[in-house]
């Protein structure tokens, strides 16, 4: 009787550590990031944020998951906050009510994910490829543009496959972040349009009989060029 | 009897001084002021991510920065610091030299929120802690009768940290710190593995954290 007790601790023992040692990995990333330091443009922009966006869930490989739809549409709503004064959250094109407002369909086009045992470095990698479609109102293509976001852990040592790319991820995501805001209004399409919706929203100020379908508030549009 | 047993503490201190690690550290500054750091005012320190093999863990700067405070010095948390200036100090945004940061620190929103943060001085660590060599072998072996490690295993460890501090009101260099640390680890295979192991990183990290609170003198508030 004893015997087959401790038979099966032992087994349950050796299934515990054998459980520590698996391989595979699924990840749910439930963090919140900091809100952006930056004064956005006087300019107005509509995000779309497709089912297939806010939900997507990254299979980088047959062992492991990532869920990072929601944590990617709460990183871009709040860096988006630092490049634009007034915004537009939606989930399909058609429900955009904004006039003037630059169109951005962002995506997810790959997801990447590098362990110690691939990289022969004590790290665990994610790559992060986000596409963002730029358009105008009437669904004119301003630019399509493409965004890498990488993160990685500082150190493998003792950690689990799971906690790893957790880690890694939301420093991708976060990079993503950092990316849009530094880079964002360097694309010449972007910088060209943003030029033009200042020019005009200055010139409907100027004049005294403009309708009253401005973007922007009076201070906004004072403010110039603020953002980095 | 006696003399076995003083033969056994003989071995044992040499086992154990062979466990000290050897730490170097070049310190430069433009003058042999000490950094004056007024009431009130905080130090961070930061860790460089930058580079693509190796990044400065946030283990060391924490143990950096809890060596600084207690010396009256108020050092505030790095991910804090991180977070208030998101997305300026990250990785890709992080300020590599002095003409960026006084770039940064021209925009009115960053200014603010550092000085609303109190933060005086940043300190830039850069470095990493790796295995240089390692010999010997130990293999451990299990079966109905009992178990039990046999053999000698031997690895070096070197830590190579650099700090520069730089001042965010002059938006000048204060100083600059290089430590390096060496050491061996042993581990003995009697039976019970029995290890002897060097604290490098750790020796690394008491050694730069004095050395920096020796930079700073903290100034008493002022009466009103």
């Amino acid at each position: 009787m004893i015997m087959i007790k401790m038979n099966r601790f032992a087994a349950i023992i050796i299934l515990v550590i054998l459980s520590g040692c698996s391989s595979s990995a699924s990840v749910q990333l439930t963090n919140d990031f900091p809100q952006v330091l930056a004064k956005p443009k006087p300019l107005s922009a509509a995000i779309v944020f497709e089912p297939s966006f806010a939900t997507y869930v990254a299979k980088p490989n047959a062992k492991t998951m990532i869920d990072i739809g929601a944590a990617q549409v709460r990183l871009l709503r709040n860096a988006f906050t630092g490049l634009f004064s007034k915004l537009e959250f939606v989930t399909s094109r058609e429900e955009i009510t904004s006039d003037n407002a630059m169109v951005i369909i962002p995506s997810v086009r790959e997801v990447q994910v590098s362990t110690p045992s691939d990289n022969y470095l004590n790290v665990f990698e994610v790559w992060i490829k986000y596409n963002l479609d730029l358009e105008t109102v009437d669904g004119e293509a301003i630019d399509s543009w493409f965004m890498p976001a990488y993160g990685k852990t500082p150190d493998a040592f003792m950690a689990s496959k799971g906690g790893a790319i957790e880690e890694a991820s939301i420093i991708a995501l976060r990079d993503a972040g950092a990316k849009l805001m530094l880079d964002f209004y360097r694309i010449p399409a972007v910088n060209n349009w943003a030029a033009q919706e200042l020019k005009r929203s200055q010139q409907l100020q100027a004049t005294p009989s403009a309708p009253a379908d401005s973007q922007t508030s009076p201070q906004q549009a004072n403010s110039g060029e603020a953002s980095k | 009897m006696k003399s076995s047993s003083k033969l056994i503490a003989i071995l044992f201190s040499i086992v154990l001084a062979g466990c000290a690690a050897t730490t170097t550290i070049d310190e430069y500054r433009p003058t042999g002021e000490p950094i004056e750091l007024n009431a009130g005012e905080k130090v961070v320190v930061l860790g460089r991510r930058d580079a693509g093999h190796y990044e400065t863990d946030r283990e060391f700067i924490g143990c950096v920065g809890k060596r600084m405070t207690g010396a009256d010095i108020g050092v505030l948390p790095e991910q804090v610091f991180i977070d208030a200036i998101y997305p300026w100090f990250e990785p890709r945004t992080a300020p590599k030299g002095l003409p960026r940061l006084k770039r940064l620190m021209q925009d009115a929103s960053i200014k603010a929120e550092v000085d609303k943060l109190d933060v005086r001085y940043l300190v830039w660590l850069d470095g990493s802690t790796e295995t240089l060599d390692s010999g010997g072998s130990i293999s451990c072996a299990i079966g109905p009768g009992g178990g039990g490690c046999f053999g000698f295993a031997q690895w070096d460890k070197l830590s190579v940290y650099e700090a520069i501090v730089w001042d965010l009101q002059d938006l000048t260099e204060k100083g600059r710190l290089r430590v390096d640390s060496e050491g061996t680890s042993y581990l003995i295979g009697a039976v019970a593995p029995i290890p002897f192991l060097t604290p490098v990183k750790s020796d690394a990290c008491s050694s730069l954290g004095n050395q920096l609170k020796g930079f700073f003198t903290t100034q008493p508030a002022s009466p009103e």
